[in-house]
Order: C-alpha cells, then structure tokens, then sequence
C-alpha cells in the first residue's frame, strides 16, 4: 500500500510550514547542541508524515484510525518535539522578571483544557465531518491541535523552569488527562453508532476501500481500532512523560540550578 | 494492655474508652483486630470450602450453601480482612513514621473506622434472613438481578459494601492528608520511608478506585429496588457493562492489596538485610507507575466475553506493561538482599516466601495476560491457583512478615521466634499443598465455582492433597493466634528499637505515648534512626537526598479534593452509563427529546451556576472579615440551590404524573439515576452551606478558618460543573 503512488501528498501545504518553522527556528537560535537540533527534526519529520505519507491521505476522508493518527502526531508528537527543541537558557533570557504564579497556573489550566479539548471538541459528529470535507475548517483544526499540543506540553517539559509545573502536579496534570482521553477512546471503542459520518461513506476514488473492507476491515472496526488509538497511545505516551517527571523529582538539585543563571551560553546536555 | 494511659483503669471504663478513642494507634489495632477476626471467619468458610470438595460427589453442603459460602469467604476476605488489615498497619505505622502526633483528622479516622463493623453486621446479618449472597464476590449480572436472584441476599452484599466502601474512602482521604501535612520537618516527600510513600499511593487508589463499584452497585441497586434494568439484557441492559465497572474497580483494587505488601518487604528486607533498600526511587516510582497504569488494564478480566480482537490486542499489551514495574521492585529487592548480613528472623523468613512466590503468581497472571492462554483457562482453578498465589502467597505472607515485624512496637514485646518459624513452615507447606496442586487441577479443565465434581482421573488425588493443604494453613493460624496471646503476657520485653531498624517508629518507646514521640532525631536522609545511632556513617554525609521545602498544604483543603475526585468518578461512570443506554438504536417509550423541556432547565441551570458566583463572593467577605456580607451572600446562595432543587421537584412531578418512572425503560432509568444523585448532592451541599452559616452567625468562622470554608467551596463549584456535564449530556444531547 505504501507503493501507491497516488497515496503520497507531496504537494502538501505542510512543507511551507515545515519550512517557516525551522527558518525561523535558525534565525533565532544559532549554534544549538545536537540533541536539540535532533528534536526539532524529529518534530518536522512527524509533521510531514502525518500529511504527506499515506497516513495524510487516508486521513482524508478514508479512515478513521488513520485520522486518528494524524491527530495524535499533531497534538501530542510533533509539540513535545517543538518544545524539546527550544534551548532553556536562551529563552529564559528573553524574560527578564519571572511570571508571576497566577499567570503559571492560568497557563497551566489552558494547557489541560486545550490538550484534552481539542481531542472532544473536534469529534462532534458534525465538526469531525465538516474538518474533514473542507480544507481550510481542516488547516483550522490542525493548527489548533499543535497550538493546543504547544501549551498542553509547555507546564511539563516548557524551557521555562519558572511555569513548569512541580513533578507531583505534573503527574496529576498528566494522569488527569490520561483520563480524560480514555474516557472518549473507550466511548469511541466500544459504541455502535457512528462517530464521524464522513468515514462511514467514504469516496472510493483510488478503489482501496473495497478491498480493505473485504478484508473484513469495516468503518466500524476501523472506528473501534481509532478509538483504541487516542486512548492507548496517548496514556502510553504520558506514563513516559511521568516517569520523567518522576526522575526530576528524586534528582537532588543543587541550589544553583533551581535559581537558574540566565547569562551562561553552556546548554546542558540533556533535553528535558 | 497495649496503651499506657489504659494500664490501670478498670476493665468497662476501658473498653468504653477503645470504643471512644480517636488514636489512631488504637484505631489502628482496632483495624486490625477486626480484621483478625473475620480472618477467621472467612477462614472457616474455605475450610468448608476445601470440605466440601475434598472428594469427589461430595454431599456435605448443598450446592445452594457452597454458592454462599464462596461468595461470602472472597467478599470477606477481600472487604473485611484485606481492606481493614492494611488501613490498620497504615494507621498506626504512618503517623509514626513521619514524626507525627496523629493522623489528620482523628475524628474522621474513628468514623471510618466504624463503618466497618456497621458494613461488615449487614453483610452477615443475610444469614438470618435465611439467605446469605450467592452470586459471587464479583455479583455478576444478570445472575444478581431480581429474575435469577430473587431473595435479598445480594441488597445485604450491596449495602454492606457500599458500607464499607465509604468507610474505605475517608480512610483513605485522612491517610492522603496526613502524608501531605503533617511531616515532621526535615522530612521531604522524597525522604519519607517507602512503606509511607507506597501506603500514599495505595491511599491515592482507594480514593479512585471505590467509585466504579459504587456506580455500579447503585444502579444495581436500583435495578432490584426500583425495577430499572441496566443490568438485565432481557429488557434491553447490559450484564457487560456490569463486568466492565466492577473490574474498573475490581483490577486496581488487587493492587490495593499488592501495594501494601511491596511497603512491607520493602521495609523489611533492607533491616534484616542491613542495607539501604537499593535503588529508592525505582521501588518508590515504579508504585506510583502501578497506580497509573491499574487503571487501564481491566478488561483482561473479559476477554472471554468477546471485545473483539482490537480490545484483546490492546488490553493485553497493557497488562504485560504493567508486570514491568512489579518486576522492577522484584530486582530492587533481591539486590538489597544479594551481598547484605542476611538475619534470618521470621518475619525475613515470610518476606523472602513472598518474593519467590509473588514471582510465581505474577507469571500465571502474564499466562492469563495472553488472550488465548486465557480462554484456555479462564473460570479453571488455574485461575483460582494464580489469585491465591498472589493474594496469599504474596500478601498474607507480607502480612504475617509485617506482624512479626512491629507487633513489638505496637505491644511492647516480642513475638516468640520458635513459634513463629513453626508457623511459617506450617503456612509454606499448606499453602503450597493447597494451591499449587489447583494448576495442575485447572490445566486438567476443573471448574472453578462448581460444588462438587465427577471422579476424573487424579481430580479425586488433587483435591484431596489441596483440602489436607488448608488443615496445615488453619494449624498455622491457631500457632499465631497462641503466639499473640502467650507473647502479650509473656513476651520478652522489645525495648525502643529491637530490630535496629532505620525509621521514626522506631526512635519512640514500645509502645508508643499517646502523643508518639517526646523528641524526634534530626532529620536529614531516609534513615533517620540508623544516622542518629550511627553518626560516622550517617547516610546524609554520603548520599544526598532532596531538601525538605517545608511546604505542607491544609489539610481540608487536601480531604476536599481527593472526595471530589472520587465522586468526580462516580459521576463520570453514571454518565457513561446513560451515555451508554441512550446514544444506540431508538429506545421504545420516552427519550430526552421528549420527555425533558431543555429551556426550563436551562434557566434552573444558570441559578445553579450563580450560586457559583454567589459562594465565590461570600468567600471574599469572609476572607476580609465582612461577616455581613458573608451572612447575605452565602444566604443567597444557600437560596439559590434550594430554588434549583425546587427546579427538580417540578420537573420530576411532571415526567411522574406522564407515568415516567424509573422503571419506565433506560432512558428514565439513567435519567432519574443521574439527576437524582446529583440532586442528592446538591442537597447535602445545602446542608453543610447551612451548617457554615449557622456557624458565621455564631462566629466561629473568621477570616482565620477560610480554609474549612474554601473547601466547602471546592465541593460546592464541583456540584456545579458536574450539572454542566449532566446538562450538557442529557439535555443537549451532545453524544447524539
Ligand atoms: C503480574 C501481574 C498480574 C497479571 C499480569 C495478572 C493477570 C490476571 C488475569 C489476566 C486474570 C484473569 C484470569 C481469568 O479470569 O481468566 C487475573 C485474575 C485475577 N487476578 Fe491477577 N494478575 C496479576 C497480578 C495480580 C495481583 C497482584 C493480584 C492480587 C493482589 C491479582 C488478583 C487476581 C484475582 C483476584 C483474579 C481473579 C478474579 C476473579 O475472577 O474472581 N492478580 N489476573
Ligand atoms: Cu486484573
């Protein structure tokens, strides 16, 4: 299936983007260590496999799991590799006095709202169709997801130590949303009516559909097996991020690293 | 005996005063005690158990009693002795370990505590109504419908539990408050003991892991009381959705038994080691890790129910992933042990057991773990082989571990050695006797949950070497109940630390004063006690821990968002459910489109949600101590929530007198189980708002106590945005 040439979007919009993003990305920040630099790669790669590979294509109205997919790359893999991309130090330079707490935990309640809302609000039946048949309410959402993937990701592994949120309230923030994910994957997994009726009918303009259905692979397990998607991945994904956050917690820090010198060019070797 | 300040005093006045205390170490023995007890119990109803089939065409109990029985021994030994025995340990032994006076809220302890005889009383008293529950300690549906069970036995087992369940979850609470707020300084959450860090976390999942079945044996409940039928396929329910709550609940809660046994060994292997425990933060991470993830593996307890192939898939995986952190802790301990001087005390002797044993159980469970292993031996007594071997191998063996262990700290003597290791041989040969053979037994196809069976080849072997089994675990038990009685009035004195063990517990006297410590040693690493006896090696000099910021939240504060949380749940599975019923195929009779006038309670909602706004302002009087405008405020909200339940009573009056009822069909089921909860809700919150009026007016609440009263707020705002989903659900039909 990956050989279909027709399956491959390499006309896609997103190369514009990808490359804004690492402009941009050079311009403001010279002479990064590797593992940085691997972040950000690994981020635009994932960008363009999500719309340009098949997985872009199928999305299309084809199949759901492949949507969900799609989805996942752009709210939870491409934004975690963004932000491990941006160099703490530099970008604490940029603010002179810290944020004051309640601007943290505002952060903080957005990031949970976006990171866990964006997976709801657009799998209203009726949003879930539109964003798929029309292009520009598609761009609309798909930015969304990795504005929202952004902040979801920023209390967590954000640059700025001072709206990071603590290791313990990083795994609730995270465990809560691990939830609030499931809770949709298992309605999506386990219902019988139909989620995102685009899917249900898809236009069969290559003659894929038939044969994948045939094979017993129907709208409706496709449905169950993108619910199955947004929960499992996801939560894997967060039980990572806690073991992480996890390891922060029982590092001893010395006191000179919690009070951040913000003039020193040095970039620790590790990421998070 | 046990107390100092009860030596003396004559015997009435001092049962009256156990009965009173509000210590937690008192509570904590109570705990205990009663779990004793119905180990016992349930004992002797697997004794009969084991009787019964101890040859084949056995007659000894009809199969109506062996139902009973069964049922009875696992929600016993499961509510009554697991439940009680740990929050018992985590009573008397957190508190001391964290340089405490008590836990945080005494009072509460008490009640939760009381909960459980109260529960435990329901749930026996179906003896005398002549029938006891028999559909199971998991009461699958539709067995436990009113159609298959008619009798009340099964309304006891639900009452009981939810009994019990409410005692288990305040418990719970107070343990969570007291680890957050009430460390003694100097002891860092990162520095706590890993039995205190590890009964956090089991604290933690009580507290979200009681819901599911609470949810589920309410709309049980009323299924039998009220004629809905969630849970009754013949009428359009679904039995499934029964399984899927209870092993929500049902998983996790084994590992609410797993994780005290991991405090426990981890506690005591490193003593009788005398080593640190190595690699702290895997045993402490990997448990917080295992809270997580219990919750996502319950449907390997379904795969014979049929999923389908893309669930198996994903719930398999998952519960191979969560054997990893267990595995981990196995490694962490065996390393501590590996190289350490190694004394041989038969608490070491039962943690050692457990470890080996544990391993084995989680290997059958990794078995199970493979979807078609499973459907080969699902509902064989392999599988009671598996859950035994973790249950009793793994956590009664931790358990007799922990009692040899701090039975001198809490009695003040020492249990006798040569007793005990009688005992522990006793236990290692009939427990392995016992449930060993059950693999072979359930590779061979027995049935599990059968009262009796046919003369197979070697089942008659089999069964009897498992029943003769059971006679050495019950020798065993009556060996440590000598051991206890002998030793309290015998034992040799254990003075402070007889172990020379590393934490607080042990810096206090055996037992300890009421107020637990007169001084308390510096705290400075993990092992306080072993660098306040060893200052040349003292831990901190070559190992750094993080500092101890000295933050401790309030503890109302903390009690009110765990509750929330856990009937956050609550209410989440009661929308999943109407949910559930509501969003499929058209349902006969009425829906939410015609029965419900969505712009009246549209306009009960936003009275709802003022009283939000009208309790946020009241809260900012009484911060600046304006006790007027505190009083007018919280009056009006106050109002405002009785003229939304007004709202309801109107509502309901009309769906009624249309002849919609609960019973009507799922829609008006699920409608008035939800609504109706959250009326309840509502309601109590109208009482404690009551209540803190009545106390503004009296001036007890000042600016000084905004923090009880900020809590009543967290609760009162959940109310709300629960309303904001059941609304949003229910009447606007979002799923649709
Ligand atoms: C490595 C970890 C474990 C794995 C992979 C595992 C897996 C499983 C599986 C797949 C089943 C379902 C078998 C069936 O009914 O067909 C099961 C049953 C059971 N397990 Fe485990 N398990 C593990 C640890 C534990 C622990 C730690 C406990 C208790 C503390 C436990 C208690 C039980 C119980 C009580 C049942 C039977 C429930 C019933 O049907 O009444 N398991 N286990
Ligand atoms: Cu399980």
């Amino acid at each position: 299936m990956m050989l279909i040439p027709e399956l491959w979007n390499w006309d896609s919009l997103v190369w514009l983007a990808i490359g804004i993003i690492l402009l941009v990305y050079f311009v403001t920040f010279k002479g990064m260590p590797p593992l940085r630099r691997f972040a950000l790669g690994l981020g635009v790669a994932f960008m363009a496999v999500a719309f340009v590979s098949p997985i872009g294509y199928l999305a299309n109205g084809y199949v759901f799991s492949a949507h969900m997919i799609q989805h996942l790359l752009m709210l939870l893999i491409v934004p975690l590799c963004l932000i491990l991309a941006l160099p703490k130090q530099r970008v604490a330079s940029w603010f002179s006095d810290t944020p004051k707490p309640q601007l943290a935990k505002a952060l903080v309640m957005i990031g949970w709202i976006g990171g866990v809302g964006a997976m709801w609000f657009w799998h209203v039946p009726n949003l879930c169709s539109v964003s798929t048949q029309n292009a520009s309410i598609g761009l609309l959402r798909d930015s969304s997801f990795m504005l929202a993937g952004l902040v979801f990701w920023w209390p967590i592994f954000g640059p700025l130590e001072s709206t990071r949120l603590s290791p313990p309230s990083g795994i609730v923030y995270l465990f809560s949303a691990c939830l609030g994910c499931t809770l949709l994957g298992i309605y999506i997994t386990f219902t019988n009516s139909i989620v995102c009726p685009v899917f249900a009918q898809s236009v069969d303009s290559l003659g894929i559909m038939a044969s994948l259905q045939a094979a017993g692979f129907t709208p409706m397990v496709d449905q169950n097996l993108g619910g199955l998607l947004m929960w499992v991945p996801p939560c894997t994904l967060y039980v990572g991020a806690i073991i992480s956050l996890l390891c922060r917690w029982y590092k001893v820090l010395d006191p000179e690293t919690i009070k951040g010198p913000v003039a020193s060019d040095h970039e620790p070797a590790h990421l998070v | 005996m046990l107390q100092p300040d009860s030596l003396g005093a004559d015997s009435r006045r001092n049962l009256f005063s156990w009965i009173c205390s509000v210590d937690h170490k008192r509570i904590g023995i109570m705990y205990m005690l009663l779990a004793v007890f119905f180990l016992l119990v349930g004992g002797v109803e697997a004794l009969l158990i084991r009787a019964q089939l101890a040859v084949p065409k056995n007659d000894l109990v009809s199969p109506q009693m062996f139902n009973q029985l069964f049922t009875l021994h696992g929600t016993t030994m499961v509510f009554l002795v697991g439940m009680p025995v740990f929050t018992g340990f985590s009573n008397f032994i957190v508190p001391l370990m964290i340089g405490a006076k008590d836990v945080a809220f005494p009072r509460l302890n008490a009640m939760s505590f009381w909960m459980l005889p109260f529960g435990a009383t329901l749930l026996y008293f179906s003896f005398f109504t002549g029938s006891a529950p028999d559909a199971g300690w998991f009461s699958y549906a539709p067995l436990s419908t009113k159609p298959f069970s008619s009798l009340p036995g099964v309304d006891y087992w639900i009452i009981g539990l939810a009994v019990m369940g409410i005692g288990s979850i305040s418990g719970a609470i107070n343990i969570v408050a007291t680890v957050m707020c009430c460390r003694a300084p100097g002891m860092s959450l990162q520095r706590v003991p890993l039995f205190v860090w590890i009964m956090f976390m089991q604290a933690i999942l009580i507290v979200i892991t009681i819901p599911p079945l609470n949810s589920a044996i309410s709309m049980l409940l009323i299924d039998r009381m009220l004629g809905a039928a969630f849970f009754e396929p013949a009428r359009g329910g679904s039995a499934l959705l029964w399984q899927h709550f209870f092993w929500m609940f049902g998983h996790p809660e084994v590992y609410v038994f797993a994780l005290p046994a991991f405090a426990i060994v981890s506690e005591v292997i490193p003593v009788f080691s005398r080593k640190p425990i190595y690699g702290y933060a895997f045993v402490a991470g990997s448990s917080t890790i295992i809270v997580l993830l219990s919750y996502t593996v319950w449907a390997h307890h379904m795969f014979a129910v049929g999923l389908g192939m893309g669930p198996n898939i994903f719930f398999a995986a998952a519960t191979l992933l969560i054997a990893l952190p267990t595995g981990v802790k196995i490694f962490n301990w065996t390393a501590t042990l590996w190289g350490g001087s190694i004394r041989f005390t038969t608490a070491m002797l039962f943690a050692i057991a457990f470890l080996i044993q544990f391993v084995v159980g989680g290997l059958t469970g990794i078995m199970f773990a493979t979807v078609p292993v499973d459907w080969q031996l699902t509902d064989t007594y392999f599988v009671v082989a598996h859950f035994h071997y973790v249950l009793v191998g793994g956590i009664v063996f931790s358990l007799f571990a922990a009692t040899f262990y701090w039975f001198p700290k809490i009695s003040g003597r020492m249990l006798n050695e040569k007793l005990g290791k009688l005992q522990f041989w006793l236990w290692l040969i009939g427990f392995n006797a016992t449930f060993g053979i059950q693999h072979l037994l359930g590779l061979m196809g027995m049935p599990r949950r059968v009262y009796t069976y046919d003369d197979n080849p070697g089942w008659a072997l089999c069964n009897g070497i498992s029943s003769a089994g059971a006679v050495f675990m019950a020798a065993g038990t009556l060996v440590l109940v000598w051991n206890i009685l002998k030793s309290m009035k015998s034992g040799a004195v254990a003075g402070n630390n007889p172990w020379e063990g590393f934490t607080l517990e042990w810096a206090t006297t055996s037992p300890p004063p009421l107020e637990n410590f007169k001084e308390l040693p510096e705290i400075k690493s993990r092992r306080p006690v072993w660098d306040a006896d060893h200052p040349d090696l003292a831990d901190w000099k070559s190992e750094k821990t993080p500092e101890d910021r000295g933050h401790r939240p309030a503890g109302a504060k903390v009690a009110a968002w765990s509750f929330v949380i856990s009937e956050a749940i609550f209410f989440i599975l009661l929308l999943v459910s109407y949910v559930v019923f509501n969003s499929g195929d058209e349902i006969e009779g009425p829906t939410s489109e015609t029965a419900l006038d969505v712009s009246r309670t549209g306009f009960f909602t936003l009275i709802l949600l003022s009283s939000s706004l009208t309790f946020w302002i009241a809260e900012r009087c009484l911060r600046r101590d304006k006790i007027g405008g505190f009083k007018l405020w919280l009056g009006l909200t106050i109002l405002l929530g009785c003229v939304f339940i007004g709202g309801q009573v109107w509502e309901y009056s009309g769906l009624i007198s249309n002849g919609i009822t609960v019973n009507r069909n799922l829609f008006a089921s699920t409608f008035f189980t939800v609504t109706g909860f959250h009326g309840l809700h509502v309601t109590g919150g109208i009482i404690v708002l009551g209540i803190m009026y009545m106390l503004g007016r009296l001036g007890y609440l000042t600016s000084k106590r905004t923090h009880v009263f900020a809590a009543v707020g967290v609760y009162w705002h959940f109310v709300d945005v629960v309303w904001i989903a059941v609304f949003s659900i229910i009447y606007l039909d979002v799923f649709k």
